[in-house]
């Protein structure tokens, strides 16, 4: 079955914008907050949201739905374009790494097809992550979120690089087992 | 712990992107070699990932970001604008410009038959990746304007016929055109450097296209650099140089 969103970007790689329109407009919302969540500016993120988007246009026709879904497909461009964004400032001197202080804060359901399926699943998997023992849960906000490396990691927490690892591994395998279950 | 399980650790955090130096080296040839079990941790891993940033209250972002893509993409579609003509005539005084000028002509025609060619979806593909290349032959062009834009040669390291320009400007940034590079591996991408300063600076990950060629805009930032350098790298890149060099400036 072909789901909305990969029709969308099927039209996309044909050069159809008013595909394109309509893919921003459902996507959008999604990404944005993740990209600003990394950023943490509302201009740097706009800036992001837009060259993630132009991405997305040029290289429809490298979305292959057996490997993931559009969701995924955009979360990961965006998380990587963001992590570039910080990285890049970062080298540059102009800021240093920022606490990772703010959790997923919560998010009520919103009424109404795809965002109340959404909210069915993020119910579910939003306790996973907080169930995570928080020293499983830190070294993967870390990585995800302010684009550390394992070493960088490891010298922020003043903990040996093996027990990063490890954590990084345990966290992640609970993470996939939850989403495994709410699939 | 046996052989596998410390794979399947490096699996993980190659997931969230922050693997590094010899043990990235080590996980990304272990992947090659072809280990389902490891490629589906990944896969799985970012899936899980994606998944819980999903859970984000959803945001609507600024407008004036859909209007930018448009225009964007306005601009990709019909790069011949009358109101360029002028200075491109005037930039066709060097040797350099012209042959740029000569991709734009050919722009023109090709837009021309765009509707037609909209019937057929890979067609439309392949035109999208040239007009692409138009676009940044006009920003070249743009930056071409200004005396202080030097244009920076990088030759292959093999000896083969590789070569790439970047037109470089130090406050507006630059661009980089590519010819003749073999497509990256899978999962693979190649990440221009600045170099000049204490460090390389990463200038943008880039792909070719079958043709081998590839355009792409350059930020400026940092230490004016002295050169460039292209290397391969995994393909979310990395913040310093891990993989072979594939071209440099001299």
């Amino acid at each position: 079955m072909t789901t909305a969103g990969e029709d969308l970007i099927r039209r996309m790689t044909a050069g159809d914008r008013d595909a394109f329109s309509r893919f921003y407009d459902r996507y959008s919302p999604l990404v944005f907050p993740l990209i600003l969540k990394i950023v943490r500016d509302r201009a740097d993120a706009a800036d992001v949201l837009q060259d993630v988007f132009w991405e997305a246009w040029q290289g429809a026709g490298s979305y292959d739905s057996n490997r993931g879904t559009p969701e995924a497909w955009m979360i990961t461009r965006a998380r990587t374009r963001a992590i570039d964004r910080i990285r890049a400032v970062r080298r540059r001197g102009e800021t240093f790494v920022p606490p990772v202080d703010e959790g997923l804060a919560p998010a009520p359901p919103e009424p109404g097809g795809d965002a109340a399926e959404r909210a069915e699943d993020r119910g579910v998997i939003r306790t996973a992550l907080e169930t995570l023992p928080q020293a499983q849960r830190e070294v993967i906000e870390l990585a995800y979120y302010a684009g550390l490396t394992q070493t960088e990691i490891a010298e922020r927490l003043q903990q040996p690089l093996g027990t990063v690892k490890t954590r990084i591994r345990l966290g992640l395998e609970r993470l996939r087992e939850v989403v495994r279950r709410a699939t | 712990m046996n052989d596998h399980e410390t794979y399947e650790t490096l699996a993980a955090v190659y997931a969230v992107g922050a693997l590094e130096g010899d043990d990235l080296a080590r996980f990304e040839a272990h992947l090659a070699e072809g280990c389902d079990r490891c490629e589906v941790i990944v896969r799985e891993s970012r899936e899980a990932m994606a998944r819980m940033a999903l859970t984000a209250t959803p945001a609507v972002p600024p407008p004036e970001v859909k209007a930018a893509l448009h225009a964007r993409i306005d601009a990709a579609t019909r790069p011949f604008r009358a109101s360029r003509r002028g200075w491109l005539t005037w930039a066709a005084a060097t040797a350099v410009v012209a042959a740029l000028a000569v991709m734009v002509a050919s722009g023109v025609v090709a837009s021309r038959y765009e509707a037609k060619l909209g019937q057929v979806a890979r067609e439309v593909a392949a035109e999208r990746e040239r007009l692409k290349r138009q676009e940044a032959a006009l920003r070249a062009l743009e930056l071409l304007r200004d005396p202080a834009t030097r244009v920076v040669e990088l030759r292959g390291t093999s000896g083969a016929e590789v070569m790439a320009r970047v037109i470089w400007n130090d406050k507006a940034g630059g661009q980089l055109i590519v010819a003749n590079l073999p497509p990256a591996p899978a999962g693979k991408a190649y990440e221009l450097w600045a170099l000049g300063g204490a460090q390389p600076r990463p200038a943008g990950l880039f792909q070719v296209d079958a043709d081998g060629r590839a355009a792409q805009t350059v930020d400026a930032g940092g230490e004016p650099p002295k050169g460039f350098a292209v290397t391969l790298e995994p393909a979310t890149g990395v913040p310093a140089p891990t993989g072979p060099i594939v071209m440099a400036s001299r």
